[in-house]
Parts: structure tokens; sequence; C-alpha cells
């Protein structure tokens, strides 16, 4: 149970950092009742990269991404979007959410559901590089379904248009929602890879909540191990596979060094959990 | 290729339409409806007191059908306007509640006194205060469709997508972006409901308001009372015939609009 002072002390220079949570503590209920979700949670993400919450559930990776993405309020601590506070950020349209479900529109076509946060707020749209949605949707691989409509798609299909509406106003930071959660296993991989190769030739600070640990491996710069009861980070690991990373890396030694590594963490923060 | 192969699928599908779907789709109903007419007439012929035959309703239509069209118009004019009206501030009142939570803290009380009461009751207190003219016929025909159209569309604007609010709240969607692209386009499937509870509802409202308004003499209900005070049925089924006929119409006007507004709301609309 001794994680607790957890200090991350790479020495970042403040233009690099693009995410700064800073002894966020969130609660939920009333007085008796009262639950402690985040219990002064720390993290910084540099610009450009990838990091995962991973953890069991109850550990609040979700309410942290929430309290990142302006959806719910921090009772103490503080977050920061390049330097700005969450609201002012969110005002800029700094911020691209992907949820759980891919939460497309059903009454638009996917190229219109894609362009829909460039429509929204258009006052933020000036000075930044906005994506031409129809690009970006060939280069997701859904070039042939841009005049369809979301139900006439695939899950795996719905879930990276999602994606491609995230990315395609340039926001400073993309926050995903265990956004493959829902598919099956295959398809999963499929869209986890569609991903990985469409971040890294497109490098943006990404705060990824997850379940599984090979696609956290995988995906990430850093993977973030969270516990529970009360919610805090347990330990930080650094995923040092080169990149651009492909499928093949999944047979490497370090992606299995890895892998043990990640699960005996998450072993620990269980087991310290039943005690 | 999978485009290729649906069409060719579809394009199958219609050419059987032709001639089994046709008797599929048509027949099982056309055969009810004969039964229940030769029944009736069976009825209508052993007890001319009880109903009508089917040739004197017919021949009740032909000898006077000017008399029977312009009364016709007459509800049809209540129907509109009433029901018009009361669809419009139903819709808006919800719009208003779901906007502004204080506005359903003060009304909802009001309404739902207002929806306990049955409007049969109400009908004569407003004859009494608004007169025999239009108006009465208005209000109440109003308020019979305002109670389902508020409480479909009110759910229907709650009933918003959640993680798709959390993206526009991200991107610091005004309200009104938020009701413009998600509320309004989304709480139609539920608008829908209520039109479909509401607009039968409307033929209702109409006939009842001319029951009571019995001093003016036109339109169907009207038509109804006075009639069967006369004990002339041909002329009382008549006129209950063409307030059947005018809801029917409503209700596939209704399909049609439905369709044209919700086809992403169906799969099999969608084609999938």
């Amino acid at each position: 149970m001794s994680v607790s002072s957890f200090a991350h002390a790479n020495a970042v220079h403040p233009d690099d950092v693009g995410v700064q949570v800073s002894n966020v503590v969130k609660s939920f209920g009333a007085d008796d009742t009262r639950t402690t979700v985040l219990n002064g949670v720390s993290l910084s993400i540099k610009k450009g990269e990838f990091v995962s919450l991973i953890g069991p559930s109850g550990c609040g990776k979700s309410t942290l991404l929430k309290v990142v993405a302006g959806l719910s309020e921090a009772d103490s601590g503080s977050v920061t979007i390049k330097g700005k506070s969450v609201r002012e950020a969110s005002r800029h349209k700094a911020i691209g959410l992907v949820p759980q479900s891919p939460a497309l529109l059903p009454w638009r076509t996917i190229l219109e559901n894609v362009s829909l946060p460039i429509k929204i707020n258009p006052s933020a749209n000036a000075g930044r590089a906005l994506r031409d949605p129809r690009e970006i949707l060939e280069s997701f691989g859904l070039g042939h379904a841009i005049n369809k409509y979301p139900a006439q798609l695939s899950g795996g299909m719905q879930q990276r248009a999602a994606i491609a509406r995230a990315f395609v106003f340039d926001p400073e930071i993309l926050l995903m929602d265990e956004p493959f959660s829902a598919l099956d296993e295959m398809n999963r991989d499929q869209q986890r890879m569609g991903l990985l190769d469409f971040w890294q030739s497109n490098r943006k600070s990404v705060l990824f909540v997850t379940h599984s640990v090979p696609e956290a491996i995988m995906l990430s710069d850093r993977i973030v191990v969270m516990a529970a009861h009360p919610g805090r980070i347990a330990e930080v690991i650094d995923v040092d596979l080169p990149r651009p990373r492909s499928e093949a890396m999944y047979a490497s030694d370090g992606f299995r060094d890895l892998e043990t590594r990640v699960r005996a963490s998450l072993r620990q923060v269980m087991e310290a959990a039943r005690v | 290729m999978s485009d290729l192969s649906l069409t060719t699928k579809k394009s199958k599908k219609r050419s059987s339409i032709t001639l089994g779907q046709i008797l599929w789709n048509w027949g099982p109903p056309a055969v009810t409806f004969i039964i229940v007419a030769v029944l009736w007439q069976l009825v209508a012929i052993n007890n001319p007191y009880v109903l009508p035959t089917l040739d004197a309703i017919g021949n009740s239509f032909a000898s006077d059908p000017k008399m029977y069209w312009s009364n016709m118009l007459v509800t049809a004019q209540e129907i509109a306007i009433g029901a018009g009206a009361g669809i419009f501030f139903g819709f808006l009142l919800a719009v208003a509640m779901a906007e502004l939570p204080i506005v359903e803290k003060a009304v909802m009380p009001l309404i739902v006194v207002v929806m306990v009461t049955p409007v049969v009751a109400i009908a004569p207190a407003l004859v009494v205060a608004f007169g025999f003219g239009m108006l009465p016929k208005y209000i109440v025909t109003a308020l019979v469709v305002f109670f389902p159209m508020l409480v479909n569309s009110l759910a229907g604007l709650r009933d918003v997508d959640q993680k798709a609010l959390d993206v526009f709240k991200t991107l610091h969607a005004s309200r009104w972006e938020i009701f413009r692209d998600l509320r309004l386009p989304g709480c139609m499937p539920f608008v829908f409901a209520g039109l479909r509870i509401a607009m039968p509802l409307a033929v209702v409202g109409a006939a009842v308001a001319e029951f009571v308004a019995a001093g003016q003499q036109a339109g169907l209900g009207s038509l109804v009372t006075i009639a069967a005070a006369q004990a002339n049925l041909p002329v009382t089924w008549a006129s209950i015939a063409l307030l059947c006929l005018l809801g029917v119409i409503l209700v596939s006007v209704l399909a049609v609009l439905r369709k044209r507004v919700l086809w992403w709301s169906d799969e099999d609309l969608i084609g999938r």
C-alpha cells in the first residue's frame, strides 16, 4: 500500500507539457456515504505523448478522464491543458473526446458527423490546422463510406469515424474512454492497429483509458496503473518499445516482458485492494 | 462489391413484390373487411332499428353529397386549426421546460390538474364562455392534442445520447447548437409517437366539441347527434363513417411524414 507518495520527477520544459494534472481530488455521494474516487492524482502528459490509464473498476480512470475533459469538476487540485484551464481549453476546442460508444448522430452521414466539430463553436476555428474531413476519413479507411449513415456501418467502422471526428479539428489533446471496449476481439485488434498507424503519423497528446494490457502496451509511451478505493496512481510504467510499432511487436520479447510487468502491477493493485 | 450484391438482392425482391407480395399484404385485411361487411348486412337486414344496411348508408351519401362534404370540411377545419395549435404549443412548452427547469417547476402542477380534468366536462363550460362559434371547438381539440404532444416531446428532448452530449460539451457547443444539432433532431421519434396518439384524439376532440355545441348545426359530430335524435340511422352512420375516414387520412399522412423525417431511426428504411 505504500505507493502513495508517487512523484513524477521528469524535468519537462513547460512548453512541452500537453496536460498537467495536479493533485486532483474528486469524491461522490452525500456526507456519510461519501466515497473518494480520485485521491490526489498528479500526472503530466507531454506534447505528442500517448498515455494509457489502466486499473481495476472503481479506480477512477474514467472519472479522471471526465475531469480532464471538463465534463466533471474536481473537488480540489487543478488540470491545465497547455497552461490553460480546462474551461478555457474547451472554449478554444483544445479537447477531442472519443467516448465509449461512437455517439455518432444517426441522422447525419459519416462525412457530416466528422465535420460536426468544425461546424460547432466556429469562433474557435481561427488559427488552427483544421483537417479536411474527407481526407481524414480516407486515411481511416472510410473513404467509401463518407455518404453512408452510421447505421449502415459496422461497429468497428463507426468507432473509427468517432476517432476521425476527434482528430479532424486539430485538438491539443485527445481523450479516449475505452473506445474499443464494445467491439469483438478481432475487430478490436484491427481498430487498435488503425489508431496506432494514424497516430504515429499524426502525433497528438492522448489520454487513453483501457482495460486491455496488450492494447495499453501496443499504443502507449507510458502506462499509468491505477488502484481503487480510493482511486489513485499506483505505478507509471514506461513503454520503451521502438516506434513505429506494428503487429509483429506482439511477439517480441520486449512486449512480453512489459506485459508481465503490467500484469504484475495490476495484480498487486488488486491484492492490495482485497486486504 | 457488397453494394452491388445489395442492389441485385433489392431488385430481385422488387420483382417478386408484384404478385405474391400484394396478395399477402392486402388479402388478409380484405377478407376481414368482407366478413365484417357481410355480418353487418345480416344484422342490419334483420334489425332495421339497430343498424342501417350498407346500401342505405351509400344511398344517403349519394342523395346529398354536398351536405356531407360541407360538414366534413367544418370538422376538418376544427382539427387543422385546433390540433395544429395544440401540437405547436405543446411542443413549444416542452422545449421551454427542457431548457429552463424553472418553467417545468412552475407549470407542471397546473398541467397535471388540467390533464386529469375530462375534456368532455370542460367543453360545455367553454361553450358558455365562447358561444356556439368555432372557438370553443378549436380550444377543445387543441387541449386534447396538447398533452400527448407535451409529454412525448419533453421525454424526447430529455432522451439525449449522453455520450454525444459529452462530445458537444467538450467542443464548448452553445445551448442553441446543442438544441439545433442534437436535441431537436434526436427528439423526433418521440414527437412522432406523440403525434400518433394525438391525431386520433384530435378527431375525438372535434366530435365531442360539436356534440356539446349542438346549437351550431355544422360538423360531422353535430350531424351525428341530430340524426341520432331523429332516429335517422343511415345519416348517423354515414357521418360516423366520415369521422372515421378523417382519422384514417390523418394517420396515413402522419405515416408518410414519419417516413420522410424519421428515415434514420428505422433500420429497414435506411437499408443496411
